[in-house]
């Protein structure tokens, strides 16, 4: 019995054409018994910054509180929108200020630079940051959107096709593991607007 | 005789006053004025600005009006560095109050935090109190759009329209002839305070290079928004002003 596999849920984010994509699932349980089909994982920084987070339950609801904090004081000091950067080496500090008793989450973050560059990163629960090209996976069933990922993605997908994309990549590898499920929450974020969609997955 | 008791802050003299704590009163009442206004759907925050000059970068940050959080915004009349130090921890009393209960900190609440802090600075230590008045404009579930002043002491009350700085018993004694009662709405009160600025500050001209001027009203989405104007705006609403008054001379 693993910590990390012990409330379940995973995210995905994807690179698209000035685009990014980040899907969670929606299941929240304890082990094998499931309790919520409503489970929120993913939270809007700005609406060009979006992040989620997978692992513990209590973890990702006290991060996202302690990350609106901290963001909500860099706004009023700097009096201006924290860059996706600078706001994964925000995450990446406060998870390695825990080194020796961390929070069990290991969070997804994807958004647009101000020059409307694409830019996706995640990293494990003490803060490493993992910069990638392509996609990023966290979650109890991260082996599975690995593969689905590799699989179905290539570069330079506009936003109808990354919305796509994603979506398949997350509904059929959470069909593959007992504790992700239970619905699906996509945003697809362009330089112009967010859209968000709920996925229709099978409910088992 | 009082100089034997004003050194220390943490002293009372013989007639029972804290000088330290009236001094910086005294250092407050040299400083721009800035008063407040509260209407039924929001409310009004003006400022003179003591600090102008063509060499003065116009564009960067605000002196005298500051946000404080989503719901809350204050003026400031003083030392502006005591200031900053003291707005810095109204954010962060205001973050952690957010971070604990998942709600944003009702207005008297933040307003109690900082005069708590303040109200330290006059009792232990030994250090000198703040310089600083503050007119805090904010918005609650519980009591609606509120204002308040608080001062060096740590005193603080809620006011329906009150001044700082310098040339407020002036301001103040004009606010109390003109302030409505009933029907004050935010447009009443921006023309009031434009009214009194212009009759109590020390420069001949007005100008919105003098000038900051903000509103704490609810948006058309229902979330409170703080409006601090630009300079076109500032110079439009004094237009808007002064035209009315040209026009009753004309008459």
């Amino acid at each position: 019995m693993s910590i990390m596999q012990y409330n379940g849920g995973c995210l995905v984010g994807m690179k698209g054409k000035n685009c990014v994509a980040i899907a969670s699932d929606r299941r929240f349980g304890v082990q094998a018994l499931g309790l919520s089909t409503n489970f929120q994982r993913m939270f809007s920084v700005s609406n060009r910054l979006y992040y989620g987070l997978a692992g513990l339950g209590t973890d990702v609801q006290t991060l996202s509180e302690k990350f609106r904090m901290s963001v909500n004081m860099y706004k009023l000091k700097e009096e201006r929108d924290i860059a996706p950067t600078t706001f994964a080496s925000l995450v990446s500090s406060t998870l390695y200020e825990r080194r020796f008793g961390p929070y069990f989450s290991e969070p997804v973050i994807v958004g647009l630079e101000k020059d409307d560059t694409p830019f996706i990163c995640a990293t494990d629960l003490i803060g490493c940051i993992n910069f990638a090209k392509d996609f990023v996976v966290t979650g109890t069933s991260s082996e599975q959107l690995y593969g689905m990922c590799e699989a179905l993605w290539e570069p330079d997908l506009e936003p109808e096709d990354l919305f796509e994309t994603i979506s398949q990549a997350m509904l059929n590898a959470v069909d593959r593991d007992a504790l992700s499920g239970w619905g699906a929450v996509v945003h697809v974020i362009t330089p112009t607007q967010v859209i968000t969609r709920t996925l229709k997955g099978r409910m088992d | 005789m009082a100089r034997r008791y004003d050194s220390r802050t943490t002293i009372f003299s013989p007639e029972g006053r804290l000088y330290q704590v009236e001094y910086a009163m005294e250092a407050i009442s040299h400083a721009g004025t800035a008063l407040g206004i509260l209407a039924d759907d929001g409310i009004v925050l003006a400022a003179e600005k003591k600090v102008t000059s063509k060499l003065l970068e116009q564009s960067a940050s605000a002196e005298k009006v500051y946000v404080l959080n989503d719901t809350m915004a204050c003026a400031v009349a003083g030392i502006t560095a005591d200031a900053n130090t003291l707005i810095t921890y109204a954010r962060q009393q205001a973050q952690q109050y957010l971070y604990t209960y998942g709600e944003e900190i009702p207005a008297e609440l933040l307003v109690q935090r900082m005069c708590d802090l303040k109200q330290g600075y006059t009792q232990y230590g030994g250090l000198r109190p703040f310089g600083v008045s503050f007119l805090y404009a904010g918005w609650d579930s519980h009591f609606g759009f509120q204002l308040y002043h608080s001062d060096p002491s740590g005193n603080y009350s809620g006011w329906k329209a009150t001044c700082i700085g310098a040339n407020s018993s002036n301001a103040q004694s004009i606010l109390k002839q003109d302030y409505k009662e009933t029907g004050m709405t935010l447009a009443n009160a921006k023309s009031l305070a434009v009214k009194v600025l212009a009759k109590t500050m020390d420069s001949t001209t007005l100008g919105s290079d003098k000038l900051e001027f903000a509103t704490v009203s609810k948006g058309k989405d229902g979330k409170i928004a703080f409006h601090l104007f630009s300079a076109e705006e500032i110079d439009q609403l004094l237009k808007d002003e002064n035209v009315a008054q040209f026009k009753e001379e004309e008459s």
